[in-house]
Parts: C-alpha cells; structure tokens; sequence
C-alpha cells in the first residue's frame, strides 16, 4: 500500500502508523509480523478475553483465534473505521463473548464485509483523543457514571449479557436498561473528552501537525 | 424485522455495546444502509466503546501462546504455499513429492488448549485420531514450507536445494519419530525479528529428534543449544549442534518428555556446554503429545 493509493485520512498517532505498517506485513504472510503484532497487543488481548471468560483456558483460545483471524484476514481491515488496535481488540472482544455465549462463531470477523453504513463508524472518531487516554484516565472517566449506568454497560460489554438479560439480572424494565447504557455513553464520551482536552496540554503530548484537523 | 429510525436509535447503544441479537443487529445495519438520515448516535456512542477495553490492566498470557499461535500461522501459510503453484518449472522439475500429497482444501486445525486440557485428562479412545491429525498437520507444514522455501531462493542454486534436500531428510525422520507410539511432537516457530528459523522436533521413548531450517550457520566453537522448558521452571539444556552453510540443523539426543505441553527452544550459544541460555531464542514450539 503506497501513500498515493491512501484516501487524505485524519491524523492518527504514529503508534497507529507502525499498526498498519504490521498489517501490510501480517498480509503478506510475514510470521515475524504477526510475532510483532502479537508482542504489541498479547497483554491487552489476553486482559480482555480474561476479563470475559473468566477462564485462563478459553482465554488463551480466543486469543489465539484471533491472532489467526488477522492472520488469514488481514486484508478486511478498513483504515477509515478505526485503528488497528481498535480492530484487533475488538474481534478479541467479540470471539470471546462468543465464546462465553457458548455458541460458534457467526462471522469470521467483524462483518466490514457487509455494507458498511456511513454511520457506523466504531471508535477512534476523535484524533483529538486517539492515542492520548492511559488506563487511568479511561478509569477516571468510568467513575464519571452513576453506579447503574456503569453497571449497565458492564454487564453488557464485559457479561456478554442480552438487554432482556441484564434487565432481569438488575430487576428493571428492558426500556430502564436501554436508557441506562445510553446515557452511560453519553456520560461516558464527554468524561473522555475532557480528559482528552487535558492531556492535549500536556508538554509530553504536545500536538502533531494536522492533528487537529 | 424492519426497524424505524425511532427504533434504531433506541437500540444504537445495545448495538455499539454488541448486545443485540443477530436479528436485531442485521436489522440495524439494513436500517442505516438505506436511510438518509445521519444517525449521530452511532458515531457518539461507538466511540466510546474502544476506550472500555483501555481501563483493564494488562495481563501477560502463557508463555506456551506464542509458539502455539505462530505454529498455527505457520500451518496455515504451508497450507497457502501448497495450493500456490508458482514453483518455476526448473524447480518444480526437482520436487518429486509435491504432487503425490494431498492438498488441503481447508486450514487445518491445530489443537487448542481447550483440546490439549481435554487430551491430558482423558482417556487413550481419541488417540489414533490425534495421532494422525498431527502427522498430517506436519506433513502438510513441512511440504508447504519446503515448497515455500523454494519460492523464495528462486535463483535455484544448488547449495539451496541441497540445503532443503538435507532439511526435508531430517523432518521425514521427524515425521517417522512423531509417528511411534506415545511420541510427542510440535512445530519450531521463528522467535523475533531476526530469526527465520522454523522446523519441526518429535520425542519419544526418553529420546528427542529436531529438524530446524534457516539457521545462521555457526562459527568457532558456536553450538545451537536445544532447552526444554516445563512449566514455569528454568530451560533445561539436552544438547547442541552445528549448522553448516545450509543452514539445516539436526538434532538427535535422550531425554524423557514428562508432561505434554513442555516448550522446546534453541538458543545459539558461544559454546558448547551452557548450562542456562545467554542468547535470545532464535525458534520455539510447544511439544505435545499423542497419548491421553
């Protein structure tokens, strides 16, 4: 892939840039690329399937499966929809509630070969915030909800759990469990945000040409 | 199931969080492909979902991944490189096996951990299946891999072909040893950058025989070390070798593979002898066995 054949693309960060650089490689069918993307994200992958399965074993499988799925699809990631950690961790996210849902996979990967709506564009939307939030600052922003609104989305995201499911499990209407995860969001994405906004000031993160644009 | 915009936007946060039955997802999707209007809310609520998964700490997995993983890839690329027929006629004159085995037709599975759990407690009724999935799993990534090999030194030099003549001798032993009763095998996966050092190692009856292809030839007195690794306990050396300019390494030596799932590694080391490694892994797999 040559810079010409690129659509203008937003900034993105360079840790992003080298991703996608892996990827061509990963693609091409270049082991060490996998190793390397292995490297980059096995901590965060295994956190996340762990974190669902609740199960060392089944964590350790969904991984791997979904290494392999980049492995023999590399080619389905869309660059304008999302990072590549974005990517890789979501289909990380989706094998392994798949996995807890006891039920086979549905879709290879995440269906980008389906048509793919203009509005669904899922994550890394802000250049402002890609690349600038650690793991305390997200916490921080997670302490910004109510404790329903939070256990709402957790039991979604983390629980594998159906609306019908989490109403039941939490002893609300369907409708209170919709509003809860909405507003959650909401709540959520502005706390992200703001943090963001801080950490633009930042003298270690100061911003990049362009990414602003 | 046809939704409104009403009812889209009503379950965009559902959808985002990958809640929603299959049904209902596809319904969304059919919805947002045909409507006009801008439905925000996926890109305000989507957004954030990336950021969920950031809030975790990070754990490192089992050492044993990497090599399963990668082992894994290696097959399916053997696999890619048998279907691809792009050997040059001069090379392909020299292949004799290559037509003669079957090609796959779909990737081969490797076993999971689930699976290799399920192996260790179980009982010996599953074992001629297993047996016969990792022969077949070997043949098929040694025969791509050689071919793959191939594809890339197109020069055909002869040093090359000897060198994969000499390395294809050496996995047919492998493939013989991984055949006995009891044995246990695994692939070799390159580890790091630099390393493009893959091969396959079977051990069986107290003794352990490796193949390894694209080694850096030693020098002096240089000696790959081979190391089993059980467990969470130190690297265990059972031997070294010497690799010549073909960069083909063979090793035959004795040792008792207790457990299934122990991790063989080689490590090139300045001398023969070493009693832990000094040098980063240059190629590692998980070893594992036939029997329940």
């Amino acid at each position: 892939m040559t810079d010409e054949a690129r659509p203008a693309l937003r900034a993105t960060s360079p840790e992003d840039d080298a991703d996608r650089q892996i990827l061509v490689d990963v693609g091409e069918g270049r082991l060490d690329a996998l190793e390397g993307l292995y490297d980059r994200y096995r901590t965060m992958a295994y956190a996340i399937a762990l974190r669902i399965t609740a199960d060392p074993t089944l964590a350790e499988d969904v991984v791997q499966d979904a290494f392999l799925g980049v492995w023999r699809h590399a080619s389905r990631y869309v660059e304008g929809r999302g990072s590549v950690k974005t990517w890789l961790l979501s289909i990380v996210h989706h094998r392994a509630i798949d996995a807890v849902r006891r039920r086979k996979p549905v879709t290879e990967l995440p269906d980008t070969e389906l048509p793919a709506p203009s509005q669904l564009i899922e994550g890394d939307i802000w250049p402002e915030v890609a690349g600038r939030l650690d793991a305390v600052e997200v916490r921080a922003a997670l302490d910004s909800l109510s404790t329903v609104q939070r256990e709402a989305i957790e039991l979604a995201y983390w629980g594998g759990l159906s609306q019908s499911e989490i109403a039941t499990q939490t002893g609300v209407p369907l409708g209170t469990v919709k509003s809860r995860m909405r507003l959650g969001l909401q709540v959520l994405h502005g706390a992200l945000v703001r943090h963001a906004g801080e950490a633009v000031h930042r003298p270690s993160l100061i911003d990049r040409p362009g990414a602003s644009a | 199931m046809t939704m409104t915009c009403d009812d889209v936007r009503d379950q965009a946060a559902g959808f985002v969080l990958g809640v929603l039955s299959l049904d209902e997802a596809a319904a969304v999707r059919a919805h947002l492909a045909s409507c006009d209007q801008p439905h925000a809310e996926f890109a305000e609520l989507g957004g954030v979902v990336p950021y969920l998964a950031d809030s975790l700490d990070p754990v490192e997995p089992p050492v044993g991944l990497r090599a399963r993983l990668l082992a894994a890839a290696a097959a399916d690329l053997a696999d890619t490189a048998t279907v691809r027929a792009s050997v040059p006629a001069t090379v392909r004159a020299s292949v004799p096996a290559q037509a003669s085995l079957p090609v796959p037709t779909s990737p081969i599975p490797f076993p999971s951990a689930a699976e290799r759990e399920q192996r260790a407690t179980a009982r010996p009724s599953g074992r001629g299946t297993w047996m016969l999935r990792i022969a077949a799993v070997l043949a098929i990534a040694v025969l791509g891999g050689w071919n793959f090999q191939l594809q890339s030194r197109l020069s055909g030099v002869e040093g090359d072909l000897a060198a994969a003549q000499a390395y294809r001798a050496a996995v047919t032993a492998v493939l013989d040893a991984a055949a006995q009763p009891g044995a246990q095998s695994g692939f070799l996966a390159a580890a790091g950058p630099a390393s493009r050092a893959t091969g396959v190692v079977a051990a069986t009856g107290g003794s352990v025989i490796l193949a390894v292809e694209n080694l850096a030839p030693t020098t002096g007195a240089q000696v790959y070390e081979a190391w089993v690794i059980v467990g969470d306990a130190a690297p265990v050396a059972i031997g070294g070798f010497e690799v010549g300019a073909g960069g083909t390494g063979v090793f035959r030596g004795s040792t008792a593979f207790a457990a299934p799932g122990a991790i063989v590694a080689l490590t090139l080391e300045p001398a023969p002898g070493a009693t832990a490694p000094t040098s980063p892994v240059v190629t590692l797999g998980t070893v594992m066995g036939a029997a329940g």
